[in-house]
C-alpha cells in the first residue's frame, strides 16, 4: 500500500506514470495465473469426460482384429491398467514436462499433430475476425447517422435474419450458389492442384507472402473466401447488432449536446465521440466471439473440407483417443485466454476511467 | 443600434404521442452586446429549453416565432450556417460539469477540437486550448490538458466547460445553471469566472438559473419565466427592490439573506404545473395568495411597469389607480 496521489481524482497526478507499472503488472499477473488455473480446470474436466464417453482405448489402440491377449499388452503398454486417478496424475506429470502425450490413431504426438492442424483453423478464425470487425463497426457506425431511417432500417433488418440463419446452412448454400452454380469460388479444400508453399507458419496465405508468390497467396485466399464469408455473416452481425445498440446509447449521453454546441457535425460527434464510448462493451463482445468462432468453425471445416483442428478434434472423440481430445481443449482454452487477456489490455488501454479505477485497486491491495 | 440577440414570439413544442406539447409559449426578450441578462424560474418553467433554442440543439422540438442574432434569422439558417454559429456566435456552459465531457478524451483536446472544426492546425489549437484553461484558473494547464475530465473535479471541470464555450470567440454566453451542480464554495469561484471572462471580452450572458441569489451581483437585467411565458421583466435592482408580480415576490422572499435571520424560509406552497395541464387565464393563479377573479379567466398580457414589464391583472389594477 502507498500513499498514492491518484486517490484524489481532484488533485494533479503527476507522478502517476511511474508508480502506474506496478499495479499493472500485478492485474496481469493475477489475470495470467488464474487462467493457468483455469486452463488446469479445463484439462481435468477434459479428462474425466473422455473416461465417461463408452469404448475401450486399448481396443482402438490395438486394432480391430487384436484378440483379448494383445488388447491387455496394448493395455499394460499404455498404462491403462493403473487406476484412474493414477493415470491422471501421470498425465500431469508429464504436461508440466511439455509432453501432452501420444494420439493412438496417429500415433504422433499429440504436439505434433496440432502442429499440423492449428494453424489453418487459426488462419481461418483470425481472417474471420477481421471481417467481423471491418463489417460491424462502419456499418453501425453509418447506420446510426440515419438515425431509424433508410440503410439504419434495412441494416437491422438484414442484421437480424442472418444473426438467425444457422451456420452449416449458410456454409451450404454459399457452397452451392457461388461454388456450385456460378462457379466462381473453389468449395472445398484449401489449395489448388500442384500449388505448393513451404510450412513455416502453417498458415498458407502467411507462407505464400513470406516466401514471396502472389499466386499462392491469391490461391489460398481464395479458397479461404467461402468459408469466412460464412463466419463473418454471422458473427458481424450479431457485433452489429450489439455496436448499433451501443452506439444509441453513447449519442443520448449527456456529453453530446456540449459537442454539438462546439460546432461540431453529425459525423464529428458520431466518430469521435459516440463511437468510442460505444466501443467497450463491444470489444468485450469480439472477446467472446473468439471460442463462439472456433466452435462453429469445426461445422464450416467439415462442409469446406478443410484440414483443421475441427475435423482432427471430431475424429478423436469418435476413436476416444484421449489425449489428442485433451491436448486440442487445452489448446483451444489457451487460445481463449490469450483473447481474454488481450481484451482487457485494449480496455485498459482505451478507457481512460477503467485504467484509473484498476490503478486505485492495485494501490490499495 | 439593433441588439446582439433579439427573441420574438418564441415557442416551443415537444413531441408528445401522436401531436405536440408546447412548453414555450411566446417569449420575447432581447439581449444588447455585452448586456447581462438573467432567466429565472422553476424546473419546467422552459428556462433550459429556451436556452437550447437559440443554438438548436434539439432536432425533436419544433421552434416558432423569430429568433435573431447579430443580424442573422437563426430558425432560418442552414445546418452548415448553424454549425458555424455554434461556438463562435454563441457558446454554451452546461448545467452538469460532471456530465458533459467526453471522458475518453483528453480535456485540451477537447478544448482545441473548436478550433480544430473551423480549420484551425493541431499545434495552434493545442496552444490556445493551454491559453485559455491557464487564464480559467486550471493550474499547469500545459500538462493537465493531457489529463482525462475524471482526473478533475466539479469545479475544475466546468472551467473546462467554460473554455470550450470561450476559446472561438463568441459574442454571447449562454450559461445554462452553470453552479447548480457544485458545491456552495465553488458556485461563487465558477461564477465570478463567468463574470470576468465575461467582462474582459465584452461578451453578452444569459444566465439561465433558478436560483436568484447569484443574480443579484451578476445581470443587469431579470426575467422571470413561470410555465413557458416571460411573467416579469426588469432591470436587476428594480426586481429585487420592488418586484411586481407575485411569483417574483415569492421567489425573492425564498432566497437565504445574510441580514435576516428567519427559522424557516417562505416556500411558495403548490408546485409549478406541468405543460400538459397548464391552468386557465394566468398560470400561476392556483398558487397566487393575492388571486383576482379575472386571473381565472383571462392570462394578463405582459405591459410596461416602471423600468420593465409585468404579466400581472393586479399590478395593472394597481398601476390604473395609482
Amino acid at each position: 500500500m502507498f500513499d498514492s496521489p491518484a486517490a484524489d481524482p481532484a488533485l494533479p497526478n503527476r507522478f502517476a506514470p511511474v508508480r502506474a507499472a506496478a499495479p499493472l503488472v500485478r492485474f496481469f499477473a493475477r489475470r495470467i495465473g488464474l487462467s493457468v488455473l483455469t486452463l488446469l480446470g479445463l484439462v481435468t474436466l477434459a479428462f474425466a469426460m473422455t473416461k465417461f464417453i463408452p469404448g475401450d482405448e486399448a481396443q482402438v489402440a490395438a486394432g480391430p482384429d487384436a484378440g483379448p491377449d494383445q488388447v491387455e499388452a496394448m493395455r499394460a503398454r499404455l498404462g491403462l491398467d493403473a487406476p484412474a486417478i493414477v493415470q491422471y496424475l501421470r498425465f500431469i506429470w508429464r504436461l508440466l514436462h511439455g509432453d501432452l502425450g501420444t494420439s493412438i490413431v496417429t500415433y504422433q504426438p499429440v504436439l505434433r499433430d496440432l502442429e499440423r492442424v492449428l494453424p489453418s483453423t487459426l488462419e481461418l478464425v483470425a481472417i474471420t475476425m477481421v471481417l467481423n470487425l471491418v463489417i460491424a463497426i462502419p456499418v453501425a457506425t453509418i447506420a446510426a447517422a440515419q438515425g431509424g431511417r433508410g440503410l439504419d432500417a434495412l441494416t437491422r433488418i438484414a442484421a437480424a435474419i442472418a444473426a438467425g440463419l444457422p451456420v452449416f446452412w449458410v456454409a451450404l448454400m454459399l457452397q452451392f450458389l457461388l461454388g456450385t452454380l456460378a462457379r466462381v469460388l473453389p468449395i472445398s479444400g484449401q489449395r489448388g492442384f500442384g500449388v505448393t508453399v513451404p510450412n513455416w507458419t502453417g498458415m498458407r496465405t502467411l507462407d505464400a507472402l513470406l516466401s514471396g508468390n502472389p499466386s499462392a497467396f491469391l490461391d489460398a485466399s481464395l479458397y479461404l473466401v467461402l468459408p469466412a464469408a460464412t463466419l463473418a455473416l454471422h458473427f458481424s452481425s450479431q457485433l452489429f447488432r450489439a455496436l448499433r445498440a451501443s452506439l444509441e446509447l453513447a449519442a443520448a449521453s449527456d456529453f453530446i449536446a456540449p459537442v454539438k454546441a462546439k460546432g461540431a457535425s453529425t459525423a464529428r460527434i458520431l466518430w469521435r465521440h459516440a463511437l468510442p464510448n460505444a466501443l467497450p462493451p463491444v470489444i468485450t463482445l469480439a472477446g467472446t466471439q473468439i471460442a463462439d468462432m472456433l466452435g462453429a468453425a469445426v461445422l464450416v471445416e467439415a462442409v469446406f473440407a478443410r484440414q483443421g483442428v475441427g475435423a482432427y478434434l471430431a475424429n478423436a472423440v469418435a476413436q476416444k483417443d484421449t489425449f489428442a481430445v485433451i491436448g486440442t481443449v487445452l489448446f483451444v482454452g489457451a487460445m481463449v485466454c490469450v483473447v481474454n487477456l488481450l481484451v482487457d489490455a485494449i480496455l485498459l488501454a482505451t478507457d481512460p476511467r477503467l485504467r484509473a479505477a484498476e490503478l486505485a485497486r492495485g494501490g490499495r491491495q | 443600434m439593433k441588439p446582439l440577440l433579439e427573441v420574438r414570439a418564441l415557442t416551443i413544442d415537444v413531441p408528445k404521442g401522436e401531436g405536440w406539447m408546447r412548453v414555450v409559449d411566446g417569449v420575447d426578450f432581447s439581449i444588447g452586446a455585452g448586456e447581462r441578462v438573467a432567466l429565472v424560474g422553476e424546473s419546467g418553467s422552459g428556462k433550459s429549453m429556451t436556452a437550447r433554442a437559440l443554438m438548436r440543439l434539439d432536432d425533436a422540438l419544433r421552434i416558432g416565432g423569430a429568433i435573431r442574432f447579430a443580424g442573422e434569422e437563426v430558425l432560418g439558417c442552414t445546418e452548415a450556417e448553424m454549425r458555424a454559429l455554434r461556438g463562435s456566435g454563441i457558446g454554451m456552459v452546461f448545467q452538469d460539469p460532471m456530465a458533459s465531457l467526453d471522458p475518453f478524451m483528453r480535456v485540451g483536446d477537447q478544448v482545441a477540437e473548436v478550433l480544430r472544426i473551423r480549420g484551425v492546425g493541431r499545434a495552434e489549437a493545442h496552444a490556445r486550448a493551454v491559453a485559455i484553461l491557464a487564464e480559467l484558473g486550471v493550474r499547469d494547464a500545459a500538462s493537465r490538458s493531457g489529463a482525462y475530465p475524471h482526473e478533475f473535479s466539479g469545479g475544475m471541470r466546468q472551467r473546462v466547460v467554460l473554455a470550450m464555450a470561450l476559446v472561438a470567440g463568441p459574442k454571447l454566453l449562454v450559461a445554462d445553471e452553470p453552479t447548480t451542480a457544485l458545491d456552495a464554495r465553488i458556485q461563487q469561484q465558477v461564477l465570478d469566472l463567468i463574470d470576468d471572462a465575461a467582462a474582459d471580452r465584452g461578451l453578452g450572458v444569459l444566465l439561465i438559473t433558478h436560483n436568484l441569489g447569484i443574480v443579484a451581483g451578476f445581470a443587469d437585467r431579470v426575467l422571470v419565466m413561470y410555465s413557458g411565458r416571460i411573467v416579469e421583466e426588469g432591470p436587476v435592482e428594480q426586481i429585487f427592490a420592488a418586484p411586481a408580480h407575485p411569483y417574483t415576490r415569492g421567489l425573492i422572499a425564498a432566497v437565504p439573506r445574510a441580514d435576516m435571520r428567519v427559522d424557516r424560509l417562505p416556500p411558495i406552497d403548490g408546485a409549478p404545473p406541468s405543460p400538459a395541464r397548464r391552468p386557465s387565464g394566468c398560470a400561476f393563479h392556483p398558487r397566487c395568495p393575492v388571486r383576482l377573479p379575472v386571473c381565472v379567466m383571462t392570462a394578463p398580457q405582459l405591459r410596461p411597469s416602471g423600468g420593465g414589464s409585468v404579466a400581472c391583472h393586479l399590478a395593472a389594477a394597481e398601476e390604473a389607480m395609482a
